[in-house]
């Protein structure tokens, strides 16, 4: 008797919490609002810039992976440099800047009338403080000086005209007021930023962060209110929250955009940036070993790869065609010297391949394969296990090869073991890709990406800011980079950039395949101002440093 | 008293082991956190300027006080509830990134079990009941269930009430849209967290109902043929209390035990299911740690799943000493 007493009275409670939960999910999946509560609401700019969950409160600049908004939309540069497509840098906190003769002080104009979200006025000594604090000091600054109220000098201790971008466009302005006071400015998490950018900080929770409008932004306030960072873990999952009306700008690599595209409220812009190569260890006195070494075996290869089927192959038919220059095809137009093939060849010419190896004494052995003075021309090709694109590069490359005489190995490791193998160049060759320059000059990618600088021996570790992986190492192109960063005049650095790139075009240290594509989805039906193919104001991406402050006070609601 | 004292000792040997080897293992693993780090930035096209470089220096930096030393800091800090701070996190402290998530994954993943647990008991007992009949046609389907991978299910489930259909949220464990100053305690927000843990708990639950069932459904056959259920039916008592009270509360016995070891793991969370539903639990911490080589945040949770093991299982077998007399009478 008791225990079906008990019983009964279980079960009533069990029925009670149920449902009082039921109706507790029913009140709220009723109440389950988009982000335009109310008709008089605005809406607010849905956006994922990459960062996965648990959201970090992180806004100091200094840090080595602070929030998206703290670069651009919170702190701004002095200049804008857009990578998009070829131009003047625009003024942002800076109205002009002149360089000196030699390259060794520039001077720049400050906007006068800009406040910090605290109100205090934005003055010269914030520029002075923004360069010359410890965490922002660069080797080659010699000092950042105050020479009035709207000008500040900054002098080097070399020429510096190419490191232009990095202090007018990449440096950003902090409040001196503020951060003087910062012990440790590298690790200070700074979770209630003061800036001068169009927006301000509102609120950090593990799955999000917003910002609001600042309303005395310096070019007026922006039109959109509100902007909602997420934090999302998978690509996936972004993807499905922009094929549900989610997500309004996002970028990320998607083979089939029509997809999202389709329904109409979505559009797509690709503005591709950075080349995929085969990086090779190219220098025999730098201790490279193998047939890579060998400039013929190189060229062979480079004249081997059909580049339209790896870009259809493996990157949807979403790459652009790279050039030996390494200059953007388009953007960088000027600066590529008329003496080179301003394209990499699109289709594979096994024929011509054959004759470059021939020319250079090398004979089709019994089991077709090259070979010259015994040695047999057999490669290992490296790629990361799981970066699906560039496996598909590299069973392509390995396949056109085989096909002509050269044995080339596909081998795939782990990302720790590829890092340690490009750092310490024991490889021979590798799939990677090259970081584009942050303006429209490709000479970053030659300074360091292929200068003697820039480089170790192989078995020494590069240090970090030592891009030149391939081990490329060539006298003229040295004495060419260092002509090039000694002067401002564009017809002295396109000579310089002529002579660099007759060497690399013909040495090929780094094996252009493609231009890697940047696709950024934008809501063009509820938004309106976006950069356009036509009107490409700003590079797009929604991760983009500097250029997501751009777009964003440029953003408006479309009229509806 | 003695079967309790005897298990305490045990259950504390047991831990202090699993601190130790907690401390010793990340230790030993293959490759450099602060390569990877630098590696990742790199990837994404960011610059490394000086001042970024000074401060991923001060992050990965180097302890060089011998193993021994570096041992007993640790076991003092774990009891002065210092767990470290997080690189990949940087610079929220281990304890806090934990805090926050353990309640979402002792809330989803301890009340999908439980579910399924009971799901499990009840489909098994009714089948081994009706024994012999079409019903036990359910077994392989739901075994079936079983077999299916978790992260598959996951995505078919997302891509069809999610996406297509539109009937359940992407992603998030809450309205990450509606509640832009974090979870408040009212109503709207329970319904939404409940509205949210739907999919990922219908994740779990089909995909682990299948086990319980079929052990249940085993032990009840087998209970059936006992004699005091012989018993009880010549006896005349009704056949559902022979099947509630004798049969199911026998055959459940090792059900339970299983249940407790299960119940241990669902502090690790699944790992793949958070990561797909970017559900803010504890699997997702671990998965992003070993991802990044974030050896204070893998030994935190570490250390925290190893005690939450332990601690259901002690639990577990006090309970089970408790509603089985047999086991205390013998220890």
């Amino acid at each position: 008797m008791i225990r079906s007493v008990a019983r009964k009275r279980l079960l009533t409670a069990v029925a009670l919490v149920t449902g009082v939960t039921m109706f507790a999910a029913g009140c709220s999946s009723s109440g389950d609002p988009k982000d335009d509560g109310g008709s008089g609401e605005a809406r607010v700019l849905n956006v994922w810039a990459g960062t996965q969950t648990p959201v970090v409160a992180n806004f100091n600049p200094y840090a080595p992976n602070p929030l998206h908004a703290a670069n651009g939309a919170i702190y701004e540069p002095l200049f804008y440099y857009n990578k998009a497509k070829a131009g003047a840098p625009e003024p942002r906190l800076g109205e002009e800047f002149t360089w000196a003769e030699d390259g060794l002080s520039l001077t720049v104009t400050i906007r006068e009338g800009v406040t910090w979200t605290d109100g205090k006025p934005f003055t010269v000594e914030d520029v002075v403080f923004s360069y010359s604090n410890d965490a922002a000091k660069s080797p080659f600054l010699e000092s950042a000086e105050k020479v009035d109220d709207k000008t500040v000098k900054l002098t080097f201790n070399s020429p510096q005209f190419t490191g232009e971008v990095q202090f007018l466009g990449t440096t950003l302005m902090v409040p001196e007021h503020i951060w003087k006071d910062v012990a440790d400015k590298a690790t200070w998490a700074n979770e209630a930023p003061v800036g001068t950018g169009p927006f301000t900080f509102d609120a950090v929770t593990d799955a999000s962060y917003t910002v609001v409008a600042n309303e005395d932004y310096w070019d007026g306030a922006p039109k959109v209110k509100k902007v909602r960072y997420l934090g999302v873990d998978e690509n996936q999952s972004a993807e499905n929250l922009l094929t549900t009306g989610k997500i309004d700008w996002a970028a990320m690599f998607v083979p089939d955009p029509e997809r999202i595209t389709g329904p109409g409220r979505l559009s797509m812009i690709n503005t591709p940036q950075d080349p995929t190569v085969l990086y090779t260890c190219s220098t025999a006195s730098q201790g490279c070993t193998g047939p890579q070494t060998d400039i013929a075996v190189r060229q062979a290869l480079d004249l081997l790869v059909d580049r339209t089927e790896i870009n259809e192959k493996a990157f949807a038919g979403q790459a652009a065609p790279a050039s030996p220059t390494f200059a953007l095809l388009g953007r960088d137009d000027r600066w590529i010297s008329p003496d080179v093939e301003a394209e990499s060849p699109q289709t594979a010419d096994p024929a011509a391949a054959a004759k470059v190896l021939e020319g250079a004494g090398y004979t089709k052995g019994a089991d077709g394969i090259y070979e010259k003075a015994g040695q047999k021309v057999e490669l290992t090709l490296i790629t990361v296990a799981g970066w699906t694109d560039y496996n598909t590069v590299g069973d392509l490359v390995a396949s056109a090869a085989g096909d002509a005489g050269i044995k080339v190995t596909h081998e795939q490791v782990t990302q720790q073991e590829m890092s340690d193998m490009r750092v310490a160049g024991s490889f021979q060759l590798m799939v990677g890709g090259i970081t584009g320059p942050s303006l429209d000059d490709p000479f970053q990618i030659y300074r360091q990406w292929l200068s003697t600088d820039y480089t170790q021996a192989v078995g020494t570790a590069l240090e970090s800011g030592d891009f030149n992986f391939a081990r490329y190492s060539n006298p003229v192109l040295d004495a060419a980079v260092a002509e090039a960063a000694a002067t401002n005049d564009e017809d002295a650095k396109k000579a310089a950039y002529a002579t660099i790139q007759t060497e690399i075009a013909r040495d090929l240290p780094y094996i252009p395949i493609v231009v890697n594509a940047s696709q950024t989805f934008m809501d063009t039906k509820d938004f309106a101002g976006w950069p356009t193919e036509d009107n490409l104001y700003a590079f797009p991406p929604s991760w983009s440093t500097v250029s997501l402050g751009v777009v964003l006070s440029k953003l408006e609601p479309a009229a509806s | 008293m003695r079967f309790f004292a005897r298990r305490i000792t045990f259950y504390l040997i047991t831990l202090w082991a699993a601190i130790s080897l907690n401390f010793a293992i990340p230790k030993m693993m293959p490759g450099d956190p602060k390569q990877l780090f630098m590696e990742k930035l790199m990837r994404k096209g960011i610059e490394i300027t000086p001042g970024m470089q000074k401060s991923i220096d001060l992050l990965f930096g180097e302890d060089d006080s011998s193993l021994w030393d570096q041992y007993v800091s640790y076991l003092n800090n774990i009891f002065h509830g210092n767990l470290g701070v997080s690189t990949t996190f940087f610079p929220k402290p281990v304890t806090e990134l934990i805090a926050a998530a353990l309640p979402w994954t002792l809330g989803l993943m301890g009340i999908a079990t439980i579910i399924s647990f009971v799901l499990g008991i009840a489909g098994g007992a009714w089948v081994g009941w009706k024994r012999g009949t079409w019903v036990d046609h359910v077994i392989p389907a739901s075994t079936l269930l079983q077999a299916l991978p978790y992260f598959w299910l996951a995505l078919i489930l997302i891509s069809t009430f999610a996406v297509t259909l539109q009937w359940f949220p992407v992603i998030g464990g809450y309205d990450i849209f509606s509640y832009d100053y974090g979870p408040e305690w009212s109503w709207s927000f329970v319904g939404s967290v409940i509205y949210h843990g739907t999919l990922p708990a219908m994740t779990i639950i089909i995909s682990s109902v299948g086990g319980w069932l079929l052990g249940m459904r085993n032990m009840m056959v087998a209970t059936l043929s006992e004699d005091y259920i012989t018993t009880a039916e010549a006896k005349g008592l009704r056949p559902m209390r022979i099947a509630r009270t004798y049969a199911t509360r026998n055959a459940a016995l090792p059900s339970i035990a299983g249940f407790g070891i299960s119940l241990g793991f669902v502090v690790a969370g699944s790992v793949v299911m958070e990561e797909v539903f970017s559900y803010p639990g504890l699997g997702k911490l671990l998965f992003d740690a070993v991802r990044e080589n974030d050896y204070a945040l893998m030994q935190g949770v570490f250390l925290v799943i190893t005690v939450a093991v332990l601690a259901a299982n002690f639990i577990m077998d006090m309970i089970y000493g408790f509603i089985d007399p047999r086991t205390r009478h013998n220890a």
